[in-house]
């Protein structure tokens, strides 16, 4: 074999191979893109800004139906309701308020009705200092006990806050303790999470905690 | 057979033709992936000044033009502003470590607010859960998924931008892209950005996000209320981060992070003004921890606890 010839090989090996690779790569085939996971947009639930129930004030507001705040559809005016102990002195709530999960403090320590409400006058709340407090200014009666928290609130430190930081410029929103807090179960139940950082490369230990 | 003189001969003519052919196919075949770049910057963004430098007219035509461009994508006209600082007011950020349940909620609203990519995720908030009496980073969790939060044993430690007053992402810039502003906002100007990611690497807080690929937004779900420096759309190839959305911080609203909180843990102000809520929090609470304060980085924003 001449050298000539040599050189001729190896040019042409090498312009079959450079025109399969431009034909590859032209045509795409065998290409595989890395894969991308479909990432679905999350729920709107977790959007949203309302907070976790409405107070009396906010139904008022809203022009809402009132029918439950209404004692005296029921209760007789001037005849406090008796209430009803059990064995273990705890109270018994009774049928036409079964909706009252009484889980306000610990140690069984809230265990009458009438440590809030006013028993004379039930459409009214009761400080235990004897002062009465609309329902709408039930702050008053929960900073009664609930002192710091109540001085946090009034500066703004404890609770949710929305609208203008700027007050020159618009409202602050502030809430007030019900419209998050239960009365009656103060303690915020837990919440389902919204959904985690999506990984490019799903790790095996994140895999099985995400199943479980 | 002879070969002519000049050493041409038919055949190898032929060959070297032949190699030359494939080695322009080849090339050609080469550069085809730039048939799919269509993100590529017109002449006006390409020659486009530095933030500082507009005039003001400048500035207007620079604003009607990304309103141009995010309509001629997107079908819908945002309004977009230029906000600057305003005066006598440094913003700070606290958060309670007491409060904070980890439902992620922040994160989401900050997205929505932000005209963050969803897909690949960009997110500006991480929510760290760390087991009780730890603040060991090595033992924090980001991917945590239970059925309902909180956890028994855990606390959750949000972390995003901390504005620091002596930020590492702005000394390493190499073309000043971004900075600290007067009110201790650091912003990046997106069509400044070369994309070199130094930022990236500088911010102990992993708080810097690239846009690796060009963001993909759902028309639906576009904030159309934006800012230069803060929530217009980024191009591929740019930085972007936590800015306490200066397009509603710096009209006097609250951020986005802020007012969905539902549980109250997040609180934001004017740190110069005594009446503010984070004043009476820095004043009165156990602020116990700058994260890392120990790099000096000094952020402006705070841990605390309640009681």
């Amino acid at each position: 074999m001449t050298k000539d010839n040599r050189t001729g090989t190896v040019l042409l090996v090498l312009a079959v191979v450079f025109f399969a690779l431009g034909l590859k790569f032209v045509s795409g085939f065998g290409t595989r893109l890395p894969a991308t996971r479909i990432i679905s947009l999350v729920d709107t639930q977790f959007l949203d800004t309302a907070t976790f129930r409405k107070s009396y004030a906010e139904l008022i507001r809203e022009k809402a139906d009132l029918s439950d705040f209404d004692c005296y559809a029921c209760h007789e005016k001037g005849k406090p309701p008796v209430l009803k102990f059990d064995a273990q002195q705890t109270l018994i709530v009774p049928k036409e308020h079964e909706d009252v999960v009484m889980k306000h403090g610990t140690h069984n320590r809230n265990n009458n009705c009438f440590n809030c409400h006013d028993e004379q006058n039930l459409e009214l709340l009761q400080a235990r200092d004897g002062r009465q407090i609309k329902l709408a200014e039930s702050p008053l009666l929960c900073g009664s006990c609930h002192g710091p928290t109540y001085r946090d609130w009034e500066a703004g430190a404890h609770g949710r806050t929305g609208g203008y930081w700027d007050r020159t410029a618009g409202p602050m929103k502030r809430q007030i303790c019900v419209d998050c807090h239960n009365p009656h179960s103060p303690k915020i139940p837990p919440r389902k999470p919204a959904p985690g950082p999506h990984l490019l490369h799903p790790v095996a230990s994140v895999a099985a905690e995400a199943s479980h | 057979m002879q070969s002519p003189p000049d050493g041409l001969s038919r055949r190898s003519f032929l060959r070297s033709s032949a190699v030359l052919a494939s080695g322009l196919a080849a090339l050609a075949a080469s550069l085809a992936p730039l048939r799919h770049l269509n993100d590529f910057p017109t002449v006006e963004q390409f020659l486009q000044k530095y933030y500082k430098e507009l005039t003001p007219e400048e500035m207007k035509k620079v604003l009607r033009r990304i309103e141009d461009e995010v309509e001629r994508e997107y079908g819908l006209r945002p309004h977009v502003r230029d906000l600057k600082p305003m005066n006598g007011v440094e913003f700070v950020y606290a958060l309670n470590l007491t409060r904070c349940i980890g439902c992620r909620k922040c994160v989401h609203a900050c997205v929505a607010e932000n005209n963050q990519s969803r897909n690949p995720e960009i997110q500006y908030i991480r929510v760290l859960r760390l087991p009780h009496g730890s603040l060991d980073m090595e033992k924090a969790e980001h991917n945590y998924n239970p059925e309902m939060v909180p956890e028994k044993g855990y606390f959750y430690m949000p972390v995003q931008c901390q504005q620091c007053k002596n930020p590492p992402c702005v000394k390493v810039c190499p073309v000043h892209a971004t900075w600290q502003e007067a009110d201790g906002i650091t912003v990046i100007d997106y069509n400044w950005c070369i994309g070199c990611r130094y930022c990236a690497a500088a911010c102990p807080y992993w708080a810097r996000h690239f846009n690796f690929t060009k963001p993909s937004i759902p028309k639906e779900r576009l904030n159309l209320d934006m800012a230069y420096l803060g929530n217009r759309p980024r191009r591929q190839g740019v930085m972007e981060k936590c800015h306490f959305c200066v397009q509603r911080t710096r009209v006097g609203r609250y951020p986005a992070c802020v007012e969905v909180c539902p549980v109250g843990a997040r609180k934001f102000g004017n740190i110069l003004d005594p009446e503010s809520e984070v004043s009476y929090i820095l004043r009165t609470k156990r602020v116990f921890v700058q994260l890392k304060e120990e790099l000096g980085t000094s952020p402006r924003f705070f841990y605390y606890f309640d009681v």
